[in-house]
């Protein structure tokens, strides 16, 4: 299958640390794949520098083989890539549809006033928040939330979605119902990339899993493999967990919902 | 006390009867003037509105105008400049130099046509770097332009220097000037409806709301405010012009003055920044309340003190607007004044 | 090249009085998130106070410091306690134009009660000073100087080794977690502001000393203290010193090498160096803070 989303030895300095050096993977068109890292890992930097925030110091990102270093994030958002914040970023003083609407409006989509309310409805419809679509933001919990936010990326119609820590702060429960949320959008045909620490949730979903660590990338495989190797352990836990693991049976002890 | 029009059935209807009155009066009060004309005159009319009343009438159609392009930069797009009064000076400015005699001399159509123009290009110069600041930063910059402009056009002869501009003196005219003003006006409300409307609009509330995530869904935000504030220069523009116009007098105070800066800024937030009729309420209200304040006493420094008090109580009580208490959600009471003390205060 | 110096010893007097300035507008600024655009009020309010002091109980100007700053500090407490503290969580802007209203209130109030004639305070030192190598050095200006250098050191010290000063400090880096040690905030937040006013009082002072003063005479000096700030950097009063010393040795020098320059380019240049700055090192010389 082909690549979608390419990064070739990306690197990222802020003052003297390097936030992500020489980052290479690729993220192929229609799979789900998952980010994972210690906190400060360099995982968000990796987003931002996808989407257009940051400009990396050195490396290549292409996307459908456009290449996006040095793009400005509303260019990147227009080329079909669409992007959720950790801590959420809704537009508060409207409602919901009109937090969806306005994605439709731009981005990839770019659908004229008259058509955008009617495609905010179908992307509510998908995320299921069509039944709040008329309440304001500041009404909302958290777990819906954190659902608007990828509506409204959604709304954009993008081909690559990347979700940051689209979990963090949810109860068991709510974990559930967002991970059927990605993979309904993930049915619609968007590819995703997912940042997270909720293990469940990785090994529950993602088909391919990257590990970060201090800005580089330590394992890259299956996330059953991936959680099993010593390595990415002793990374999260330590080395006593990390001699453990090398006999443990299918997820390393404590590596589950480590979030 | 407690009075709201919230959005249902009937509050829409309620805020609809308030919107034909509303309508009703503007017509009568645009009509009335054509009472002094000497057609209304032999036709045996009373006389309506005199002189003074004109003049305030147009000063208000100006400042309808000067706060409503204040709007769609500080109240749309949530850019509060404090230096807007540049682009009223730039645009007084241009027409009084085109027109004036010793000059271009050109005709007084083509003065009050220029008249935007130097503005818009002007805020495009400086909007680049300038909309780059944020909040106080974006405050204090665009306040030090103003006051930078001013200073500069003083000491330009070509500009009339200290003394000023003096663009020919149109004899019984005061009709005309109040209706170019109020055609402005239009001009003014309706660029800002048709902005609420479309993609450009939702584009611009999307970066006050929250810039960053604008950005990432795919708003060209430089593009969005550049236009904005070229927009918004135009409009500001346009009045100055008229106004080189209409007072037959222009220099770097009446331009570049202050006064006016901080008025056109609490119209729009006094009436309700980001709304639509929230800029006309607001000069309505505020021109018509420094007038009764003008009227009582001679002494200017009591308007004064007026105004900074109007500043304080408008910030304090009526953040939203007048406009959020006739059809958005508060109602005006005690009870909502104190929660929305305790809501930013602390 | 004596003329040189000259300029430069001046210039670094004049940035004394800028240093003055713009403490106290630094602090509130850093700490309260609040652009005060009614300090060239305050400022101008303390210098009618030394006015009035020296021309009714023929009060030496330098000795009537303390009383400036006690009757500003307990203006600016009040001020702060009784209305800004109530829109202190609301946008930005509102904060901007309650200052702006305050500002016009307290100059109309200060027309009303002085008229707009220029008054001057010209102790028996005036015009006196001494020659070091050559270079004239103003007694007064001199004097100026050391107190606004005074000044910067006692809210350094303030700031960093005292509990009330932790205490700011708290409050300007989190407001809920200060809260949640038990930092009374409103009262902290007005205790801050007041010694921002009490700053702006001695400023006034020092102002009323080396130039004639009317009630609209403060408005420049809060343009000036937004420069002098970003010049040097928001959060640390050595970066509000640098600014200060420094943007007055540019204006002075500036009007010496360009004669033509009248009063009103003050502002220009002022400007200037501002946008300069924003757009070329937005934290400033030494700022530790992010520009926006």
């Amino acid at each position: 299958m082909a690549a979608l989303l390419s990064l070739t030895g990306v690197t990222k300095r802020f003052g003297g640390v390097a936030a992500l050096d020489g980052v290479t993977f690729d993220v192929d068109d229609g799979e789900i794949l998952g980010v994972i890292g210690p906190n400060g890992a360099g995982k968000t930097t990796l987003l931002n520098c996808v989407s257009g925030v940051h400009r990396p110091d050195a490396g290549a990102i292409t996307f459908a083989g456009i290449p996006l270093r040095g793009l400005a994030p509303h260019r990147v958002a227009r080329l079909g890539i669409g992007r959720t914040f950790q801590v959420v970023k809704p537009f508060a003083s409207m409602t919901v549809r009109e937090n969806a609407a306005v994605g439709a409006l731009f981005g990839a989509s770019r659908l004229p006033p008259g058509r955008a309310f009617a495609a905010a409805d179908e992307v509510l419809e998908l995320v299921g928040m069509a039944d709040k679509r008329w309440q304001p933001v500041a009404s909302l919990t958290i777990p819906d939330r954190k659902r608007l936010e990828v509506a409204r990326a959604l709304a954009t119609r993008p081909r690559l979605l990347l979700l940051d820590e689209v979990m963090a702060g949810l109860n068991a429960v709510e974990v559930d119902e967002a991970l059927d949320m990605v993979r309904t959008v993930h049915g619609s045909g968007v590819t995703i990339v997912l940042i997270e620490h909720v293990m469940r949730v990785v090994i529950g979903v993602c088909q391919r899993v990257v590990v970060l660590h201090f800005g580089q990338m330590l394992a890259e495989g299956r996330p059953a493999e991936v959680l099993r190797d010593p390595r990415v352990v002793e990374a999260y836990l330590g080395e006593r967990y990390a001699k453990r693991a090398g006999s443990a049976p299918t997820s390393p002890p404590g590596a589950a919902d480590a979030s | 006390m407690s009075f709201s029009i919230a959005p249902t059935a009937e509050g829409r209807r309620l805020r609809r009867l308030l919107l034909l009155i509303f309508l009703i009066a503007l017509v009568l009060v645009l009509l009335a003037p054509l009472t002094s004309t000497d057609q209304a005159d032999t036709m045996g009319l009373p006389e309506l509105v005199d002189r003074a009343q004109l003049r305030i009438l147009t000063t208000i159609a100006m400042f309808v105008v000067l706060a409503s392009a204040w709007n769609l930069v500080g109240g749309l797009t949530g850019y509060g400049s404090f230096g807007n009064v540049a682009f009223f000076g730039l645009g007084a400015y241009t027409c009084a130099v085109v027109v004036d005699t010793h000059r271009l001399h050109l005709p007084l159509a083509m003065g009050i046509a220029l008249a935007p123009v130097v503005p818009a290009a002007f805020a495009v110069l400086v909007g680049l770097p300038l909309l780059r600041l944020r909040g106080h930063y974006f405050a204090i910059a665009t306040l030090g332009t103003a006051v930078a402009v001013g200073e500069v056009v003083k000491n330009i002869e070509f500009l009339g220097g200290a003394t000023g501009l003096f663009p020919p003196i149109l004899r019984r005219a005061d009709l005309l000037f109040l209706y170019l003003m109020v055609a402005a006006a239009a001009i003014a409300v309706i660029v800002t409806r048709l902005v609420l409307r479309s993609r450009f609009g939702y584009g611009l509330i999307a970066i006050r709301e929250n810039e960053d995530a604008a950005q990432v869904i795919g708003v060209n935000t430089t593009a969005h405010k550049v236009v904005a504030f070229a927009i918004a220069a135009a409009l500001s523009g346009l009045a100055g012009g008229i106004f080189a116009l209409w007072n037959s007098f222009i220099d770097q105070s009446l331009g570049f003055s202050l006064d006016f800066n901080i008025q056109m800024i609490l119209m729009a937030v006094l009436g309700g920044a980001g709304t639509l009729f929230g800029p006309v309420l607001g000069a309505v209200v505020l021109e018509l309340l420094i007038q009764v304040l003008a009227g009582r006493s001679d002494v200017a420094v009591y308007a004064q003190i007026g105004l900074g008090l109007l500043l304080a109580i408008t910030v304090l009580f009526v953040p939203r607007g007048i406009v959020d208490f006739l059809g958005g959600s508060s109602r005006l009471s005690w009870a909502h004044l104190r929660r929305s003390l305790r809501e930013t205060g602390v | 090249m004596t003329l040189l110096l000259q300029q430069i010893v001046l210039g670094l007097l004049v940035g004394g009085v800028y240093v003055a300035v713009a403490v106290g507008f630094s602090l509130v600024w850093g700490i309260l998130n609040i652009v005060n655009l009614a300090h060239g009020a305050m400022i101008i309010t303390g210098a009618y106070l030394t006015w009035w002091l020296f021309a009714t109980y023929h009060l030496d100007p330098f000795l009537s410091l303390p009383v400036v700053a006690v009757v500003l500090f307990a203006f600016g407490y009040l001020l702060q306690r009784v209305l800004v503290n109530r829109v202190i969580r609301a946008p930005l802007f509102f904060t901007l134009l309650l200052t702006f209203g305050v500002n016009l209130v307290l100059v109309n109030l200060l027309l009303l009660l002085f008229k707009s004639d220029f008054r001057s305070v010209t102790p028996a030192y005036s015009g006196s000073g001494i020659g070091i190598g050559g270079v004239q050095v103003p007694y007064i200006r001199l004097a100026a100087l050391a107190v606004a250098l005074l000044v910067a050191v006692a809210v350094a010290v303030l700031l960093n080794r005292t509990r009330t000063g932790a205490a700011i400090q708290a409050v300007g880096a989190d407001r809920d977690a200060a809260r949640l040690v038990g930092i009374d905030l409103r009262h902290v937040y007005a205790l801050t502001f007041a010694i921002g006013a009490a700053c702006a009082g001695i400023a006034g002072a020092l102002i009323s000393t080396t130039q004639a003063i009317t009630p609209t005479a403060g408005e420049p000096y809060t343009l000036q203290a937004f420069v002098v700030v970003v010049l040097g950097g928001l959060g640390r009063v050595g970066a509000t010193v640098v600014g200060g010393l420094l943007f007055g040795l540019i204006e002075t020098l500036g009007q010496t090498m360009v004669p033509g320059l009248g009063a009103g380019w003050a502002n220009a240049i002022a400007f200037a160096i501002l946008v300069l700055v924003l757009v070329v090192r937005p934290q400033g010389l030494m700022g530790l803070g992010r520009p926006q």
